[in-house]
C-alpha cells in the first residue's frame, strides 16, 4: 500500500459536558505525524469520549480539534477521512468480507479494478487471503478484528482510530494481535490513536501514552517515562505496582531530594518543591540484602511464586506495607526479617496532596 | 458484547429444526383452541358457501356453486374488492412512512425513555375501537373540532369524514403501533456502531441509512407491513363508522349479506373470495420477502 504523508493531531482545550457531568475537561494534546499514541485510563475516564470527538461522532462542548493544521471540529465524520476500528468490530453483517473491505473505496467512487486490487492487498496485509467471500458471522473473533482493521486502512485514511479493539479476544490472541498492529503501523506509518484500559497493552503498542482520569489529562509521555516518572500518585498507582512511602522533603543534595519518612531518610529523584510527598518505589526496585544508599528493614508476611519471580508482601516499621518482587533463586520464608535497599534513581517523589 | 436486546417482535428467521417430539405438546392447548373457535367455524363457512339460498329462508342443504358465480360474476363485488385492497395498501404505506422514524427514535432512545415511548405508542390500543372511532368523528365531523376552527377562520367546510380520508385516518391511528413496534424490534438489533462505522468509512447520513440501516431493518419492515395489511383488509368497524356507507369495503358488504339480507350462502362465498385473494397476495409477498431477505439477512 502506498504511503501518504502522515498528519499531526492537536486537541485545544477540548471539553465535553453531558448535563452536569464533565466527560472531558479542557484536554490539550498534541499528536505527532505518524505517531502511535494510546489513550489510557480506567472506564469513565473520558478516553472513548475523546476518540468519539476526534472521529466526529460527538461534538465537543468547547475547544477545537485540528488535523494536519486544519480545524475539523465541525466536519461531519464521513468527510474526516479517518479509519475507525470499533470494540464490537462493527462489520456489516449483510455484506461479505470483501464487500466490507471494499465499502470505503466504493463510497469514494473508485474504479472497480482499483477496488478489487486494493481489497486483495488489504486482506493480504492482515493475512486473510481467500476469505473474501465469507460472511462476517462465519469468522472467528480474531479474523473479524483483522477484517475491521483491513477495512479501516484500505482507503489510506489520514488517521487510524482504534477503540479497545482487542478487548473481546483471549489473552494469547490479544498479544499476537498487538504485535500485528504494531507491525502494521510501522509499515503504513499512519498517525494512530488507540484507546485502551489495559496498561500492558498501552506499553507494548505506544510511542507515547496519554493517561486520562475523570476527563482530565494526567500525563503524556513515552511508556518508560510514565512508568519511571509518574506525574502524580494516581498515575503511579494506575500504571503497574507501586510502593508508596509517605514523608516530607528535608532538603536537596546533588540535584536529588532528601526525604524524611517514618522508616528512614532517603535520597530520591523528583521534581517537587517541598512539603508532604510520597516516594514511589516499584516492587522490582526493592532489592533484598543489597548495598544501596537507601535502606530499610521489613518482615516477610506472604510469599507467592509467580514463575519468573517471587512476589512478597512485607511489613516495615510503622506498619508500612511493601510489595517486593525478587529473583526466585533466593527465597525468604514468611516471618523472616530482611534488609531492603533501593537506588536513588529508582525512587521517584510525587506530591502527597491532590493524588 | 452482550447487549440486552429487548426485542419487541422477534425478527423473521427460520427456527432451528429439532427432533424433539414432546415439545410439540406445548402447542396442544393453542391448537385445540384454534380448532374449536377458528377451524370449525371456518369449515362451516366453506360448507355454507356451497349451499342453495331459497327466497324464503337463509339456506337449504342443497349443493350449488351459484353463490361463487354470483360473487365472482358481478363487477360490483370486484370494485369493492379493489377498493378494500387499495385502502389496505394505502394504510400500510402511510403507517410505514409515519412509523419508521418513530421506530428509529424509540430504538435509539435510552432504555428508560424507551419504556415510556412504547407506552405512548400503544396508547391508541388502550381505547376500544368504537370509542376511538367516535373520538375521530368528533374531530373530523362537519361540526367537528377541525371544521369549526376552519369555519371560524372563514375557510370552507372540509370533507374529512364519511370518505376515504376519514377511513385512512382511523386505520392509520390503530395500526401505526403494529408497524412501529415491528420495525423498532428490528432496528434495536442493529448495533449503533454499524452506523458509526459506515459514517467513518465515508458514507453520508443518507447513504448510511440506505446501505446499512434500511437493509438490516427489512425483517421488521416486512413483519410490520404484512401485519398492518392483513388487519386493514379485514377491518369493519372503522370503515363503517368513519366511511358512513359512502365508502364500501368487503367486510361491510359481507356483514350486510349475512345479517341484513339474511343471505348466508352468498355472504360466506364473498368471505371465501376475500380470504382467497388476501391469502394469495400474502403468499406472493412472503415469497418476495424471502427472496429479498436471502440477500440481506446476516
Amino acid at each position: 500500500m502506498d504511503r501518504r504523508a502522515p498528519v499531526g493531531i492537536r486537541f485545544e482545550a477540548v471539553s465535553k459536558h453531558y448535563g452536569g457531568v464533565r466527560a472531558l475537561d479542557r484536554v490539550s494534546l498534541e499528536v505527532e505525524p505518524g505517531e502511535f499514541l494510546t489513550l489510557l485510563g480506567p472506564s469513565g475516564s473520558g478516553k472513548t469520549t475523546l476518540l468519539m470527538v476526534l472521529a466526529g461522532f460527538s461534538r465537543p462542548t468547547s475547544g477545537r480539534v485540528l488535523v494536519g493544521g486544519e480545524d475539523v471540529t465541525r466536519t461531519p465524520p464521513h468527510r474526516r477521512d479517518f479509519g475507525v476500528v470499533f470494540q464490537s468490530y462493527a462489520l456489516f453483517p449483510h455484506m461479505t468480507v470483501a464487500q466490507n473491505v471494499a465499502y470505503p473505496l466504493r463510497m469514494r467512487g473508485r474504479p472497480r479494478a482499483e477496488i478489487a486490487r486494493k481489497v486483495a492487498d488489504a486482506l493480504a496485509l492482515v493475512r486473510l487471503e481467500g476469505l473474501g467471500e465469507r460472511r462476517p458471522d462465519e469468522l472467528s473473533g480474531g479474523q473479524k478484528q483483522r477484517v475491521a482493521l483491513a477495512r479501516a486502512v484500505v482507503f489510506e485514511p489520514r488517521v487510524l482510530l482504534m477503540d479497545e479493539p482487542l478487548s473481546a479476544l483471549d489473552k494469547k490472541l490479544r498479544e499476537a494481535m498487538q504485535i500485528e498492529i504494531r507491525r502494521l503501523h510501522e509499515r503504513l506509518g499512519i498517525t494512530t490513536i488507540y484507546v485502551t484500559h489495559d496498561q500492558a497493552e498501552a506499553m507494548v503498542l505506544a510511542d507515547r501514552i496519554a493517561v486520562l482520569r475523570d476527563g482530565a489529562l494526567q500525563q503524556v509521555g513515552p511508556p518508560e517515562a510514565i512508568y519511571r516518572r509518574p506525574a502524580n500518585a494516581w498515575v503511579a498507582e494506575f500504571i503497574g505496582l507501586t510502593n508508596f512511602i509517605a514523608g516530607e522533603v528535608a532538603g536537596r543534595q546533588d540535584g536529588r531530594l532528601v526525604v524524611r519518612t517514618g522508616v528512614g531518610t532517603f535520597t530520591c529523584q523528583g521534581d517537587v518543591p517541598g512539603g508532604p510527598v510520597l516516594i514511589c518505589v516499584r516492587p522490582e526496585a526493592l532489592h533484598i540484602g543489597a548495598t544501596l544508599p537507601n535502606r530499610l528493614r521489613a518482615v516477610v508476611r506472604e510469599r507467592v511464586f509467580l514463575g519468573n519471580l517471587l512476589d512478597y508482601r512485607m511489613e516495615g516499621a510503622d506498619g508500612l506495607r511493601l510489595r517486593v518482587q525478587a529473583d526466585p533463586s533466593q527465597a525468604y520464608v514468611p516471618g523472616v526479617s530482611v534488609d531492603l535497599a533501593f537506588a536513588p534513581d529508582e525512587a521517584w517523589v510525587v506530591p502527597a496532596a491532590g493524588g | 458484547m452482550a447487549r440486552a436486546a429487548t426485542t419487541v417482535l422477534p425478527p423473521l428467521r427460520r427456527p432451528a429444526r429439532r427432533r424433539d417430539g414432546w415439545n410439540g405438546l406445548l402447542m396442544a392447548p393453542t391448537l385445540l383452541f384454534l380448532l374449536a373457535f377458528f377451524v370449525v367455524p371456518y369449515a362451516n363457512m366453506v360448507y355454507m358457501s356451497v349451499l342453495y339460498k331459497p327466497p324464503d329462508g337463509p339456506y337449504l342443504r342443497v349443493f350449488t356453486l351459484d353463490n361463487y358465480a354470483q360473487a365472482l360474476g358481478d363487477l360490483f363485488y370486484w370494485r369493492i374488492l379493489a377498493n378494500t385492497f387499495w385502502y389496505a395498501l394505502l394504510t400500510t404505506a402511510v403507517t410505514l412512512v409515519l412509523g419508521y422514524p418513530v421506530a428509529y427514535y424509540i430504538a435509539r432512545a435510552p432504555t428508560r425513555r424507551r419504556g415510556w415511548l412504547l407506552m405512548l405508542l400503544i396508547s391508541p390500543l388502550l381505547v376500544g375501537v368504537v370509542v376511538r372511532s367516535f373520538g375521530w368523528m368528533i374531530i373530523l365531523g362537519r361540526v367537528g373540532l377541525i371544521n369549526t376552527f376552519v369555519r371560524w377562520l372563514g375557510g370552507p367546510e372540509l370533507p374529512l369524514m364519511y370518505n376515504v380520508f376519514g377511513i385512512i385516518v382511523g386505520l392509520v391511528h390503530v395500526y401505526l403501533p403494529f408497524m412501529a413496534l415491528s420495525i423498532a424490534g428490528a432496528l434495536q438489533n442493529i448495533p449503533p456502531d454499524l452506523e458509526r462505522a459506515a459514517r467513518s468509512l465515508g458514507a453520508s447520513p443518507w447513504v448510511t441509512f440506505r446501505r446499512i440501516t434500511w437493509p438490516l431493518s427489512l425483517p421488521g419492515v416486512f413483519a410490520g407491513t404484512l401485519l398492518v395489511y392483513v388487519l386493514a383488509v379485514s377491518s369493519y368497524v372503522i370503515p363503517i363508522l368513519l366511511g358512513g356507507n359512502n365508502v364500501l369495503v368487503m367486510p361491510i358488504i359481507i356483514v350486510q349479506k349475512l345479517l341484513d339480507a339474511f343471505n348466508w350462502p352468498l355472504g360466506s362465498a364473498l368471505s371465501m373470495v376475500l380470504f382467497g385473494l388476501t391469502a394469495l397476495g400474502v403468499w406472493a409477498y412472503v415469497k418476495l420477502m424471502n427472496r429479498v431477505l436471502r440477500w440481506t439477512a446476516p
